[in-house]
Order: structure tokens, then sequence, then C-alpha cells
């Protein structure tokens, strides 16, 4: 025995990285009967060649028939066609169609020169109303360059591209292995909008015993909003590992799975991106709980769309009483009522007041941008009298009541009261507060030695709040 | 620089004022005596040396240096370079590596900043890294460059530049490390043509990631490497692989970067340079700087217990020196061995000399752990004069500015030649007198060198040794490197056969190797490899792409879902470490330390210190690779007893002396070896005597581990002619253990734990006892053949070592304390060295037997 390699092995046997996890090793060996190494019998698809260089791609058509979840392809790809131009607001910045979703199946999370994106998947939706789907597959490493070509061709097409949590992680790896081969990242020069920061802000789960993280996950999502349930779908984490096997054994059925697996992705992200364009399309009325609306809101706001953004602002305080029990809310309930005491389940008190907070705080500030002062006190007292809310709202809430009181209506009592309750409130003495108080005392002062001096007459305007 | 010359110019008054100042506190600490009176035996000041001043030595700027870079460098007061300066611009201007020498405050920094903006002045598009042990020294160094830059930016009037667009163009310089905030990576990746940062951001944040950093690497033309020496042992051999690696990538785009290293004095900077890069070098050792008349003392704390062998603390002592330096208004650093010693000392001479609270600090004390604004105001307090002294730890070793003081006390001996030198360089002004003191403490290594100064002043420093081709670390670095870009399998890295490396790291599923052998089904593989012929960049790493290179070349890729990188801690060969969790008030984890340094440190009951605070381990969780402690108030630290059997595997050299009367014949060795070892106890030793004060029984987990070793047989026939009763021979070989191991770290230059001893001995059985010295970490890291190549300097080192110490029978300076062994062991160890040296220096009757088994 040799033995450099003696010392190697017992070098390599040291803590260090496992390659497969027993489950899925598993499942590969299931899996591993007989070997074949046809491709296209395996997975579909085909070679393309372009410029000489040549591309595994399986394309894959879903008909608008084609149903996903409780929704149907044709009916998603009308609802965007309907919505296309609502695509700029949840981007934030100009993003014409056509879509082009994509997603990729990477070697590894670290990113880095190491890091492959073996299986590059995209689709996008025809004027026929049908879904398709082109997935390349990194055969050899040699073949890198030829399939990013490929790749940056299939994006040319594309007025936007859409992901989901691509910007911070499918775009820089795909950027990175163009730079690796000194070849311009074509998504670089296109408009992106990444769902995921959308899909958290429209439909986060509250509270669950899943981490935050997971519970807006894309399969989560799928399950909440599309009835979705994957059967046989391969985790995550088992991904890269069934991809190393085909590249040492050639054996491309375990890759089946993954392709699967990145056609769902791709769908349900078309799902959900229709979705959210839709509503915001709709606007508010549309809605079915207070997350919805305040999400929405949000995107008006971000684009310049102060009514509506009003709108959807109201909407949600309207959703949130409803369920806090407090009067007002009554009113606009009733279209809405079906849908929000199912969603109303995932919503704990606790959610529900920092929602409501969080939406009479944007009316607030939006009604003094526009100066309506009288109106913003209205939305901050309102917050002061939502119980169990976070402590710097309340806080920021009395300050600006204190300002009202004591610059707009001088009504230098209830400034006071403002004022000292802002204090309350903070953990820390706030230096601002304290010479607002001793201003006010001194105005107070004032106006006694005022009255006084008066010795009979009117009191000045003291009113007190009770 | 310039700012320090023209304090030269005017500050010649006070430098007479000072030069008394000196003299005065030199006659009250060796009282009465010349200045050129090299010993006192009688007191406690061991050596008294005169460094004589030396003038500046001029060279003109080298011809190919840019007429701005002359200018920007005359406005700051520079119109003519040092000679070391100008030799080594020269080189690094030629395209040839080079390495200077440079004493502290000797113009270093011109000679790497003016190669690199003389190329950034005629191409733009250059660049330059930068590489610092510390990124405080990075900081440091920037801001000196961006000074420079700022200058060479600055509109010229009246220059015949008219043609040049650049003028007033602001060279991008960025550090680039661990505190680098995200939102600004990617504006330095495209925009810094200097980038600043440290081999540990390089190992796991740059190369990794080099398709992003690929404007740097295309243009790479120069790599610094300051402060050389830092690189050594593991660090080194980790660093080695790390440039292997960089070089690896500048390959694949196209570039070749020539190297400039500054080093301190160490005895082979060049093979140093050469060893880490693999590239030949030019070495630049002369000094062309000035240097003022220096004196250097060595100074032995009085023993106050003869019989014990206890000193007078050498902290009070070194209180005591330093007082008498600025009582006379003269500037100084004080260089302690711990964080806390370094707060001990500042306590006590802000006791003596800091006005009422309120005032201006003038005490400071330094080390890592401060903030670094709070670093920095001390730096520029030294530097304007503000701080009168500072007390540090190692941390101001290193080449951070604080301008040139008058004197520089270190407490203790700082472990190596060469880092003494270097802190004893940061007391020198070019135009006045200064002086070095060295305060000895009771460890056997101070003792050894302040009773020996002749080691110090007249040896040449130690040699820095790395082994870069330890299996664990190179392979480790062979995983990073697979991951940044695919081996051919024609490549090499390394000493080993890479091939068969990677054939390994495929079985374990790490790499996968395709090549014409396995081809799949790809209908157009020839028509790929036009495209791919045709594609613009040529590349030596991937032969596939390289122009008409031959097909048959496979390649080794990375697969695996792992970042590699992330697993390899340049400071130390394993990643697998304990942490340190204090449960005082609430959980918090304090510390960590190294898998092998874990239990002999963390065992339960151990003191733990950690920023001058004592903590007392109350459970060591071995297999959650946790230390649980608590703060305590005690006056000891605890030393682990640790049991270790050595066995050999593997001879790789052999030498005989005999054969004696008997036919025997004294082997020493080094080769490969098993160490199993278990800490069986530990002893509490008080802090500044080292006395035993008590000790414990312990059951930890033993540990084992395939290193190197040194071993040297005392035969039989010699341990028979001892006239001793057995245990007292037994005493006398674990005192020649204790002391070999000191005089072992010295030659080596290495730190405490990177050496272990294990001494193979039966009682009775006359079998010859076996003395171990082994590599302290995993795979050896190169101590062992230096040892068997150096064994008389280290026998005859430890026969001196135990013969001028002053102890009656043994204390902890050379043999060990009294207790740990017997009261004949000093004696006994001596007739030990005697008897093996008297071997060895009688060639006329012992037969010199080279054995090279194969």
């Amino acid at each position: 025995m040799n033995s450099l390699a003696d010392r190697i092995r017992g070098v390599l046997k040291t803590p260090g990285v496992s390659n497969v996890s027993p489950a899925s090793a598993a499942a590969l060996k299931a899996l591993t009967g007989c070997a074949t190494d046809d491709l296209q019998a395996v997975l579909g698809g085909e070679w393309r060649q372009h410029d000489g260089a040549s591309c595994f791609v399986v394309e894959t058509r879903r008909e608008p028939s084609w149903a996903h979840g409780n929704e149907t392809v044709g009916a998603l790809a009308g609802r965007l066609a309907d919505a296309a131009a609502e695509a700029s607001l949840v981007a934030g910045s100009p993003a014409p169609s056509p879509f082009v979703f994509f997603d990729l199946e990477t070697t590894g999370l670290s990113g880095g020169a190491g890091t492959y994106a073996f299986l590059f998947g995209c689709g996008s939706f025809e004027d026929t109303g049908a879904f398709v789907t082109r997935q390349h597959l990194l055969v050899r490493f040699e073949q890198e360059r030829a399939l990013l070509a490929s790749v940056a061709r299939e994006l040319a097409r594309a007025g936007a591209l859409v992901s989901f949590n691509g910007k911070s992680f499918d775009a820089p790896i795909l950027e990175t292995r163009y730079l690796y081969h000194r070849l311009e990242w074509t998504g670089a020069g296109l408009p992106h909008v990444d769902m995921l920061h959308t899909a958290r802000r429209f439909w986060r789960r509250e509270g669950g015993a899943d981490a935050t993280e997971s519970s807006c996950s894309l399969i989560a999502l799928e399950q909440q909003l599309l009835g979705m349930r994957r059967q046989g779908d391969v985790p995550g984490p088992e991904i890269p590992s069934r991809y190393f096997h085909f590249v040492r054994t050639g054996d491309a059925r375990p890759l089946g799975a993954v392709f699967e697996h990145n056609r769902l992705d791709l769908l349900s992200l078309a799902a959900l991106a229709a979705r959210a364009l839709h509503l915001v399309r709709l606007g508010p009325d549309a809605t079915r709980d207070p997350r919805e609306a305040l999400a929405l809101g949000h995107v008006y706001g971000r684009a310049g769309l102060a009514a509506r953004a009003r709108g959807a602002y109201l909407r949600t305080v309207s959703l949130t009483g409803a369920s806090m029990g407090m009067s007002n809310a009554s009113m606009a309930f009733s279209d809405a009522s079906m849908a929000f005491t199912d969603a109303s389940m995932a919503f704990t008190d606790a959610s529900m007041a920092s929602l409501r907070i969080d939406a009479l705080r944007a009316l607030a500030l939006a009604s003094r941008r526009s100066r309506a002062y009288d109106e913003a006190a209205g939305y901050w007292r309102q917050i002061l009298d939502v119980r169990g809310g976070p402590r710097h709202v309340a806080r920021e809430a009395s300050e600006a009541l204190a300002i009202h009181h004591e610059h707009r209506l001088r009504d230098l009592a209830a400034a006071r009261a403002f004022a000292l309750r802002s204090l309350d409130n903070g953990t820390r003495w706030n230096e601002a507060v304290r010479h607002r108080l001793a201003r006010i005392d001194r105005k107070l002062e004032r106006l006694k030695s005022e009255v006084s001096s008066l010795q009979f007459g009117e009191p000045p305007d003291l009113r007190l709040e009770t | 620089m310039a700012d320090s010359r023209l304090a030269e110019s005017t500050g010649l008054v006070t430098s007479s004022r000072r030069d008394g100042a000196l003299d005065e506190a030199l006659q009250r600490l060796a009282a009465g005596q010349v200045l050129d009176r090299p010993d006192t035996p009688d007191l406690h000041v061991t050596a008294l040396r005169r460094l004589p001043p030396v003038p500046a030595q001029f060279a003109p700027f080298p011809d190919a240096l840019d007429d701005r870079l002359r200018h920007a460098l005359g406005t700051r007061g520079i119109s003519q370079l040092y000679t070391h300066q100008a030799l080594a611009i020269g080189h690094a201007l030629a395209g040839r590596n080079v390495v200077v020498v440079t004493p502290t405050a000797s113009g270093k920094t011109l000679c790497y900043n003016a190669p690199i903006l003389n190329a950034i002045l005629q191409d733009p598009a250059s660049r330059a890294l930068y590489l610092f042990p510390t990124k405080a020294l990075a900081q440091d160094q920037l801001a000196e460059l961006q000074t420079l830059c700022e200058t060479l930016a600055a509109p010229r009037h009246g220059s015949g530049q008219a043609g040049s667009g650049d003028q007033g163009h602001q060279i991008g310089a960025f550090t680039y490390d661990g505190d680098t905030p995200q939102d600004a990576r990617r504006t330095i990746r495209s925009r810094a043509q200097l980038v600043l940062s440290n081999p540990d951001m390089l190992h796991s944040g740059i190369l990794p990631h080099h398709p992003r950093w690929a404007k740097l690497f295309e243009n790479l033309r120069y790599v610094v490497i300051d402060e050389l020496h830092a690189y050594r042992g593991v660090f080194g051999s980790h660093l080695c692989n790390v440039l292997r690696r960089l070089r690896r990538v500048c390959r694949h785009y196209g570039s070749n970067p020539v190297f400039i290293c500054s080093s301190a004095t160490i005895a082979n900077p060049r093979e140093l340079a050469g060893r880490l890069t693999e590239q030949p070098f030019e070495l630049v050792e002369e000094s062309g700087a000035p240097r003022g008349e220096k004196f250097f003392i060595f100074v032995n704390p009085p023993v106050v217990n003869q019989q014990l062998g206890i000193r007078r603390s050498y902290l009070g002592e070194t209180r005591r020196i330093a007082s008498e330096f600025l009582k006379r208004h003269l500037q100084l650093i004080v260089f302690a061995q711990s964080r806390l010693a370094t707060e001990i000392l500042t306590t006590h001479l802000k006791d003596d000399f800091e006005d009422v609270p309120g005032a201006p600090e003038r005490i400071r004390g330094y080390r890592g752990g401060y903030l670094p604004n709070r670093r920095r105001e001390i730096e520029k307090g030294l530097r304007d004069g503000a701080v009168r002294a500072v007390v540090s730890t190692n941390a101001l070793e290193l080449g951070i500015d604080i301008g040139a003081l008058d004197v520089c006390v270190m407490a203790g001996y700082p472990g190596t030649i060469a880092a003494t030198w270097q802190r004893a360089g940061r007391a020198g002004r070019r135009a006045s007198r200064s002086a070095a003191v060295m305060v000895a403490s009771s460890a056997p290594l101070d003792q050894f060198i302040v009773r020996n100064p002749s080691y110090f002043f007249d040896a040449s420093p130690e040699r820095a040794l790395i082994d870069p081709d330890n299996l664990h670390i190179l392979v480790d670095h062979i995983k990073c490197a697979a991951f940044e870009l695919p081996f051919s399998t024609s490549e090499e890295f390394g000493r080993h056969n890479l091939q068969e490396i990677l054939g390994l790291l495929a079985e374990q599923g790490l790499v996968h190797r395709s090549g014409p052998a396995d081809d799949l089904d790809s209908p157009s593989e020839s028509a790929e490899r036009e495209s791919l012929r045709s594609s613009a960049r040529t590349s030596e790493a991937l032969p596939a792409r390289g122009g008409g290179a031959p097909r048959e070349l496979g390649r080794w890729t990375w697969t695996n879902e792992s970042y590699p990188a992330d697993a390899v801690s340049l400071r130390s060969v394993s990643s697998d470490n304990f942490v340190v969790v204090d449960t005082t008030r609430e959980t918090r984890v304090i510390g960590e330390t190294d898998f092998t340094s874990g239990p002999p440190t963390l065992h339960p009951k151990a003191i733990y210190i950690v920023e001058g605070q004592l903590y007392q381990v109350e459970r060591l969780d071995f297999d959650g690779r946790k230390a649980f402690v608590r703060e305590i108030d005690c006056d000891y630290y605890t030393d682990a007893i640790t049991y270790t059997r050595v066995t050999i595997l593997d001879t790789f050299a052999e030498k005989g002396h005999g054969p004696f009367s008997n036919g025997e014949v004294q082997r020493l060795a080094h080769g490969e070896v098993h160490v199993v070892s278990r800490v069986v106890g530990f002893k509490k030793i008080k802090f500044y005597t080292n006395e035993n004060v008590g000790s414990g029984e312990l059951d930890l987990p033993e540990q084992q581990m395939h290193t190197t070793a040194y071993w040297l047989t005392i035969p039989a026939p010699t341990m028979a002619l001892l006239p001793y009763a057995s245990d007292d021979r037994r005493d006398g070989v674990l005192g020649v253990a204790h002391a070999i191991r000191q005089v072992a770290q010295l030659l080596l230059m290495c730190d405490r734990h990177d050496i272990g001893i294990s001494i193979d001995m039966e009682e009775g059985t006359g079998k010859s006892p076996r003395l171990f010295i082994f590599d302290n970490y995993p795979g050896g890291i190169g101590f062992s053949e230096p040892l068997f190549r150096m064994h008389d300097e280290l026998l005859t080192g430890t026969r001196r070592l135990i013969a001028e110490c002053e102890c009656k029978s043994g204390c902890p300076s050379c043999v060990g304390p009294i207790g740990h062994t017997g009261p004949l062991a000093k004696a006994a160890a001596m007739r030990i060295l005697e008897l093996l040296l008297a071997r060895e220096l009688a060639p006329e009757t012992a037969e010199h037997a080279e054995v090279q088994p194969s």
C-alpha cells in the first residue's frame, strides 16, 4: 500500500466535509438499478446547437388548461397579462413585459468560484396562455461557457426578470459564473422583480411554530395561496448530491425529480407574481386580510400613488379594527368577511396590533406631509389607543401630538401631558423631550403670571384633555 | 517620514539635553561604569553594549522612476533615497522579486510604495495587493499611502505634463478585510488600485471569489508581503499555500506579479521569502538609514533566595528602571510579555508619575483588545510627545507608526533575537542617543539569554522555518484551490504528488475527474472545442480553454456543496477548537483555543487568563468542545502534567556516535512518530516566583497525533557511569529534558506550545532512555530536521543553561523546580550532558557514521 495514500486518508478522516447525507445516499441507491447514459430518454429534452457549441435543454409546455393547485395556467396567464403594467409598481422601477421567470439549481449555497449553477430554469407565458419552461443542464463542466451563452440568448427576449430571492442568491451566482468565463452577465441590464420581498410583505404568516424563514418559502406560500401539495418533491438539501451522482456516474435518473422541482418552482413563482400584480391592479377592496392591505399600501406609497396608498391603509385599519372589537371598523367588513374569518386564524392579537399601527403610522405621516395636521393628529391618537404596540411608535406618536398641541393648537396642558407620556415610553432620558417640557413649563408660567396680573376675566385657553 | 526628518533638523538643541539625561540614567543603572565596559559580573547588569552611530548613506532616485512621483516625494521632503531604498526600488522596477531587511524606522514603506505608485502612474489599470499580518497595520499603512496619493493627485504648477489626462486623478487605495462593510465591497472590488488586506482575507474572502476580482488579478503587478518574519511555523506554512493559490489564479488571468517583501532581521530572509513564494529573490540588507548612538543593557534581577533560586520580581525591577528614565523626562516604551503584565506595569507607572486625575494622561497602556480610536489616540500622543511612556504587549512590536522614542525597556526576554531587536528598534532617534534595556524574568529562556549576552549580541538571529507540504495543511489548500479553479491532470501543487491526492479527494466525492476517457454523449465535442479556442482568454489552469492545448488533458472539478476555505484557519492546523464560556454572570463566550492545547489549558480547575482577569475552569465538556469558567481571584496559575508516550513509525535520518567500549552507539535521529498524550494532573504555580503551591489529579481522554520528532538516545552504559542511585539518575534525565526543551525553543524560534517533549525510560531494565522533542502539530511543522542538524548546539546550549544557573540544586530556571525533581537532579543532569558531549567532542575516538535509511 502506498504510504502517501495512507497518510492522506488519515488526514482526510479528520472532521471535515461529509459529502452525501445518509438519507440522500439511500435515496440514490434506490434509484440506481441499471445506469443509462441516454439523457434524452431519461429527462426528455434535446441537444441544441448554436455557433457550433451545444447545450442540453429540456423544454416543457403547460397548456392553459393545466391545473396548478387551485389555479389553471390559462387563468394565471390572463391575470398576468391584464396586470402586467403593475409590475413597475411592485419592482419600484420600470419592469416591462415580457416577463421571464427564472430559478437556478446550484451545487452549493455559499457562492464563489466553486459553486456551479448546474440547472438554469426559465419560463414564460405564450400568447396562447400556455406556460413554457426551458431548462438548461450543465452536462459537463467544460460546457459551461456554451450554457451561459445559451442562457444569455434566452434572457435577451425578456423585458424583465422575475425570481424568488434571485436578487440575493440566483443573480449573484450567475453573475459569478459569467465573470468566471469573462462573459457579460445579461441580467445586469435587465429590470429584476424579486418576488420574495413582495411575498414577505403580502403573505408572511405570523407566529406559527415554523421559523419565519421557512414560512415564507415558495413551498409554504404555494400551500397557503394555491392549495398545492407537492408529491414526491426533492428536498432542497438533497439536490446537489443528486447532481454530483449524475456527474460521477452519468446516471441522469435522480435528476428527473430535480427538473420537476424546478418546473414547479417556476410555475408557482409565476402564480405568485400573477396574484400580487392582480391585487395591485384591483386595489384595496380585493384584499382578503389586513396584511395584504398593508402591503398594498406600501406598494402604492413607494410608487408615489398617495391616494391609492391611503385607501389601502384605511382598509388595513378597518380590517384590524374589526378583529380587535373596535366599533368604527364594522362598515368595511362585510365584503371581505368570508375570506377574512378564514385568514384571521393566522393572525394573533399582537400581529393585528402591529399591522394596525403600521397602517396608522403611514396614514399619519402621509397626512402630515400633505399638511393635514388635524387628520394626522387623529391617526397618532388612534395609535396610542392600540394596546400592546411597540414603545418607540407610541413615543413617536406622543411626541408628534405634543408638538401638534404646543405649536398648532396651542394647548399647553395637553402638550405637556403628551410630552410627559413620550418620556414615560422611552427607556432613556430624552434631551429633546426635556427641552420641550422646560419650554412648555416656561410658557405655562408666563401664562399664569399674565392671568394673575389680569386678576379677573376669562382665563386663557387652558383646555385640559380628559 | 518627512516629519521625522524635520524634527531631526530642529531637535538638535534638545537632543543634547536628552543625551545628558540618558547618560545620567545609565549611570544610575550601572553605577561607575565606563560606557564601553562590556560586563558587570558583580552587579545585576550583565551586559552593557554600545552601538556606535551610523551616518545616512544616500543614493539618487533610480532613472526609471516617474517624474511625477519624484516631484511628489520632493514635496514631502524626500529629495534623495537611502541606499537600501534605491536598491530595493531598482530591483522592483526591473521586475525582480526583492526582500528588504529593514531596521525599525528606516523608511521601508517607500521601498514598496515607490515602485507600485510608479506602475500606476504609468498605467492606471495596474493593481497591487498588500498583505499585512494584522488589520491594524493595514489601517496604519493606508493612512500613509493616502497622504502620498493625495500629493500625487494634487495639480502641479509649471510642469510640462500638459498631455497627461489623469493629472489630479485620485489613486484608489482601500483596505479590504473582515471589517469592510458589505455594501462597500463591490465598489472596492472595481475601484481599488491598491488593495490592503491580510492573508486570512485573501484566503477566505478574495481567492474563492476571484471572478469578482478579475480586474485585480488581470492587472496585478505587485504583491507586498510586509513583516515577512511573522510568517513562520504554521502560519507561514499556510501562507505559502495561499500564495500558491494566488499565483495559480494569477496565471489563470495572465498576470505574474513581482513580490516585494520586508522583514525584520532574521537569519534567513531570502530563504524564507523564497520558500513562501517559491520564487527567486534579491536580498537588500544593508540599511542606508542613519542611526544615533545606542546602548543595549541586560539586567538580571538579584537573587533573593539562593536555595530556591528565586529572584526579585522582574516587573518590580522594570518599574524601577523605567522610573529612572521617566524622572529625567525621557520618552519611553515598555514592552511586557502578557496583557496582565501590561496592565500591572501601567498601573504602577501611573501611580508613580501621573498628575492629579483629569490631567492629560502621560502614561498609557496599549494592547490588543483596546478599541481602535483609543489606540490611534495613543499612537498620536506618542508621536507628538503628549504621551511620555507607553506600556505595551507585542502589539506595538510590528510597524505601527509611533515615531522614535528615547528608551525601550523590555520586561522579560521577548522570546527571539529577532523580536528583541525589533522591540529595541522602537527606541532610536537619528541624531541623539537612545537605550534599550532587557530585564530578565526567571523563565529559563530569559536566564539563559541574560547570562549569555554574547548569544544575543554575536550569534546570528533565528531562522524562520515553515513546512508548506505538511499534508494536513497542503490537502486543505488543495481543496480550496480546486474550488477556485479546476486542476488539470498535469498540474502540480506542492511537493507531494498532486494527482494522487486529487484521486483520493475524488474517492471522498470532493472532486470529480473528467476528461476524454469518460465523455458523455455530447454530439459536438469538437465544435465546442472550436468555440472555446476562439474565446479571447487562454489559461494554463484550464487547458480546455488554452488555444490548441491537447485535449487529452482531463480536469478535476470541485464537486461538493461546501466552501472549503471556511473550514481552514490560517493561524492553526486544525479548525476544531474549544470555546471558553464564562458563566460568572450571564453566559458568554470569552475565548477559544485550538484542539491540541484544549486539555492542557482548559482542564477542570485550570486557571484561564484573559485580559488580566483570571478564570477557573469549572467543567470541561470534551465532546461538546466547551469549557465553562467562572471569575476567580487567586495568586497562582496552573500548569498541566501531561503523560505522553511516543512510538517511532519511520526514521528519516539517523546519526550514531560511538561505538563505546561496550559496543553501544549513541543514536540521534529524526522521523515520523505517533504521540499519545493524556493530561493526568496539574500543578499550581505561584505568579512571579514560579513556586509550586499545590497539585491535583485529572482524568481526561487521551489525544493521538501523527507528527515528526527529533530523538536522542542516552546509551545505557552512559547511564551506568553516573555515580548516583537510580532515582537520581532518573531525575537527571528529567532535568536534561526540562532544560533541553527551553534551548530547543530558543534555537527553533518557536513558541512554547509549538514543541512537546517526552521521555521513554524504563527504570531497572537496563534499556537506554530516549528523549523525544516532537512538533506539537499533526503532521509536523518542520522543526525536527533542524533540531537533528543543530544537535551539538542543542546539547552545549543545554549544558550552559544548567551550568550557569546560580541555584544550588535545581530551580525553575534550569532543571525544574525543587519538588518536581530530586535534590541531585542538577548534578546528575550536568554529568549526563558532560558524558554525552565528551563522546562527541572527541572525534578521533568517535566514529561519525551517517545512516540514511531508505
